[in-house]
């Protein structure tokens, strides 16, 4: 007890902005809902370009435009993390394993729950504000799971992607619709899973479908109105620069999906966004090419949608190897010098360093285990080993269909200056095979087997350096992990595996500090905040949504 | 009119097989199913089981099933393996339903309305072959077979129906999950792909404990392990000096210990242990 009253003074004098809310005597988990504060206020784009001022409040997907995933809250540090202790749990109703992250605004917690449903609950306690049910039609197209991975938020509304392929705006403080945009037509193929990002006043906002023989895109909406502003095709149409890297007509049906959210440097006004798979996945000989923008990063000019540049990570895919991590943005030396870094964890195994002004190509090495590239050239282009295509009888590649990594946030620390990363070792027997588009049906043209059970393989939490890409220590996992990474100003690293254990390592040494197991799969990137003085960690397992901070 | 027909025989014949998608299914497209006399069908039975319905419900299941169970059925990361048993169903027409409407609450979902009755059960077909449900005569003598079964002591190892130890899988209804080409790979190459639940693991405790045995679960944080005399163990990895996986079979190859012959007589026993037919 004495340490956080501590803490608390310390607070009251340091004063910095988020600790004005700071209430003495609140700090037993019991007393925690008696503070006489209203919750909740409109947000502002203020709010969102300075949120890291603001470590109270976890304001966006990410927690911040740089997709950092990473808190300046520090009262959970490396030397109490092991004093961490369950605060509360909310039951989702649905039995789909939850990949949401909430948004936190003063006191208020909004969290979606599968397939596209969002409650309000008090970040204290976990207890309901209200509660939003998402109708949807019978039918709908998705591909790998009724995903919804959280809501955007500005002014008092907020904004969610929808299985059926809408977006929608509520009212934050009573869970009114407000709107309803279909962005694209579910009966295709299209589907929406990814948390929206606001950029000034627009909302931002990507697609899913890759396995669908869809043509993917990132749209911008008027949050007032739902109506579109501008949208970006992640397949050029004929006449634009790119079209002639798609055979024929195969850029129509050609994927490049969207599905998670993109990151925004607001010195640059650009939005920077990672592309899916080319389709069909495993039968690239029917769009030969090099199949722009596919598997790539797209930087995108927030006012008008225009693209400014672009790195292609797999030109002409054959594996199925989205581009669709989170674009984690840094501002760290490299050779010497200050530089604004992009940092990027592909799903392909190689972890890239680009000049995110320019898209400049700086370094690349792999991460997880990887068989199909020799190197990349000066451009990052890969030399590809020869004979690593999927064939009629199977050929083994690594990395795995799922990758080396996959959509679930990396996090990169500026304490440490190191990015945080789930890594599968693993490897996958690729089969192609002829496929006929049919809309709204599985496009796909192949498929994987696994030659050794999963449990073979190893996999673990991978630390890495922005100047090298060299790993610089790594937390073994058995038997693997489909989970986020959270890092925090306290020195503390977050991650979780597959048979529901949540975990706490020092973020400079992988030290491990704590661990506790929720019983269910963490498939989520654990988030921060704070409410009357007291940090909260929050993770989902299963479909339970829990909350951490350290005990009396 | 007849496909009318064709979709009301299919929903009367499966009767409580199928809760839901009758209604749906008169209004759904038909995917050419042609006009076959349906009049015989019993509860539940399959009208389309012949090999060309098998390689038509292969391509739909690569289509539509394989991303999530992998592109020959034995499961990935998301979906279960489908080529020892099911969990869901038993019959033709509970794989029929799942297919059909998938799991309430979990990640199957029924196969798009879009396609008609038949290519779900061309499905079930396709997956009855994954788990050797699709009978096919073999050479062996099961009788002689069962002889090589005791002789070279099995039953040391593996139990049916209730009979021998239970260090090994369980051969009860081995008949129904594996096909003789698959219990002729088990026999000869063992170590091809143990499954996770048959790995051996070896670790000694910080008191000098030293335990060998099966290793029935393991995680980032410890291990569960039951050694030869039938003890239970659980570790924490931080108390353990030592510790070593083995994704080694346990049984012996018989490639060299038994003839041509034998392997096939014993085959065609392993392959005839199936469970009764339901009813």
């Amino acid at each position: 007890m004495k340490q956080y009253l501590i803490f608390v003074l310390l607070l009251m004098f340091a004063t910095p902005a988020w600790a004005q809310v700071v209430v003495p005597g609140s700090l037993n988990p019991a007393n925690r809902a008696n503070s006489a504060v209203a919750s909740f206020r409109s947000v502002t784009n203020d709010d969102l370009l300075n949120s890291s001022d603001q470590p109270e409040n976890w304001l966006m997907y990410s927690g911040n435009y740089s997709s950092q995933r990473y808190t300046e809250l520090d009262q959970i540090n490396a030397n109490n993390a092991s004093d961490l202790q369950m605060q509360w749990a909310f039951q989702l109703r649905a039995l789909d394993r939850a990949e949401t992250t909430p948004v936190v605004v003063d006191g208020v917690m909004f969290v979606t729950e599968s397939p596209s449903n969002v409650i309000a609950l008090d970040a204290r306690t976990g207890e309901q504000f209200w509660r939003y049910n998402y109708d949807l039609p019978e039918e709908v197209n998705y591909c790998c799971g009724r995903n919804n991975r959280g809501v955007a938020v500005l002014g008092d509304r907020l904004f969610m992607s929808t299985l059926d392929a809408h977006l929608i705006a509520l009212d934050a403080r009573t869970g009114t619709l407000l709107w309803d945009t279909e962005v694209a037509r579910t009966e295709e193929g299209y589907s929406k899973t990814a948390a929206p990002l606001i950029v000034g006043d627009k909302v931002v906002t990507g697609i899913a479908g890759g396995e669908f023989g869809i043509r993917g895109f990132i749209d911008a909406y008027d949050p007032a109105t739902g109506e579109q502003i501008w949208r970006f095709y992640t397949i050029p149409g004929p006449g634009e620069p790119g079209n002639d890297t798609w055979a024929d007509d195969s850029w129509m049906t050609g994927g490049s999906a969207t599905w998670v959210t993109g990151s925004y440097d607001p010195e640059l006004n650009l939005i920077y966004w990672g592309t899916g798979n080319p389709g069909p996945d495993w039968n690239g000989d029917v769009r030969l090419g090099d199949n722009l923008y596919s598997d790539a990063v797209v930087a995108l000019d927030a006012d008008t949608g225009e693209l400014v540049w672009y790195f292609q990570f797999t030109p002409h895919d054959v594996h199925d190897w989205d581009a669709t991590q989170i674009p984690l943005l840094a501002d760290t030396e490299y050779d010497g010098e200050q530089r604004k870094l992009m940092l990027w964890p592909n799903r392909n195994a190689w972890f890239y360093i680009l000049d995110r002004e320019t898209g400049q190509f700086l370094n690349g090495r792999p991460y997880a285990r990887q068989s199909w590239a020799e190197s990349l050239d000066e451009n990052g282009r890969p030399r590809r080993v020869p004979d690593t295509f999927p064939s009629i009888e199977g050929t083994t590649v690594s990395p795995s269909i799922g990758g080396g990594s996959n959509w679930f946030s990396p996090s990169y620390s500026p304490l440490s200056d190191l990015v945080y990363v789930t890594a599968y070792d693993g490897e996958t027997t690729y089969f192609i095979r002829e496929d006929e588009y049919i809309p709204g049906e599985r496009y796909t043209g192949g498929g994987g087997t696994t030659p050794l059970p999963q449990d073979s393989y190893h996999a673990a939490l991978r630390a890495i350096s922005p100047q090298t890409g060299l790993t610089q220590w790594e937390y073994p996992i058995q038997p693997r992990s489909t989970a986020g990474v959270l890092s925090t100003a306290g020195e503390v690293v977050f991650g979780g595996t597959v048979d529901g254990y949540f975990y706490a390592l020092n973020s400079s040494t992988g030290e491990e500090l704590w661990y506790v197991n929720l019983g269910s799969r963490v498939h989520s990137g654990a988030m921060s905040y704070a409410v009357d003085g007291v940090q909260y960690i929050g993770i989902a397992a299963g479909n339970v949504y829990y909350t951490f901070a350290l005990g009396d | 009119m007849f496909r009318k027909t064709l979709q009301l025989g299919v929903g009367i014949a499966l009767g409580f097989g199928l809760i839901c998608g009758q209604a749906d299914d008169l209004t759904a497209q038909d995917d050419g199913a042609i006009g076959t006399d349906v009049s015989h069908l019993n509860a539940g039975e399959n009208p389309y089981t012949t090999a060309y319905d098998v390689r038509i419900g292969s391509g739909i299941f690569e289509r539509s099933c394989s991303r999530c169970h992998g592109l020959d059925g034995t499961g990935g990361e998301r979906g279960p393996d489908l080529t020892s048993g099911f969990q869901r169903a038993s019959t033709d027409a509970g794989l029929f339903n799942v297919v059909r409407n998938g799991v309430p609450d979990t990640e199957m979902r029924g196969i798009s309305q879009n396609r008609g009755d038949q290519s779900v059960w061309q499905i079930v077909s396709y997956l009855q072959t994954l788990s050797g449900g699709m009978r096919v005569d073999v050479p062996g003598d099961p009788v002689t077979g069962a002889a090589v079964y005791a002789q070279n002591d099995c039953a040391g190892c593996h139990v049916i129906d209730g009979v021998g130890s239970s260090s090994g899988p369980d051969l009860t209804t081995i008949g129904n999950r594996r096909s003789p080409a698959e219990l002729a790979s088990d026999l000869t190459d063992p170590d091809e792909r143990v499954q996770p639940q048959w790995w051996m693991m070896n670790v000694t405790h910080n008191d000098g404990t030293r335990v060998e045995g099966r290793r029935l679960n393991e995680g980032t944080y410890s291990v569960r392990i039951l050694d030869e005399s039938g003890r239970m163990w659980s570790f924490e990895k931080r108390n353990l000096s030592q510790s070593e996986r083995l994704e080694n079979s346990t049984m012996p190859s018989y490639s060299e210990n038994l003839s041509d012959d034998q392997l096939q007589d014993l085959i065609a026993y392993l392959y005839g242990l199936i469970r009764p037919l339901d009813g």
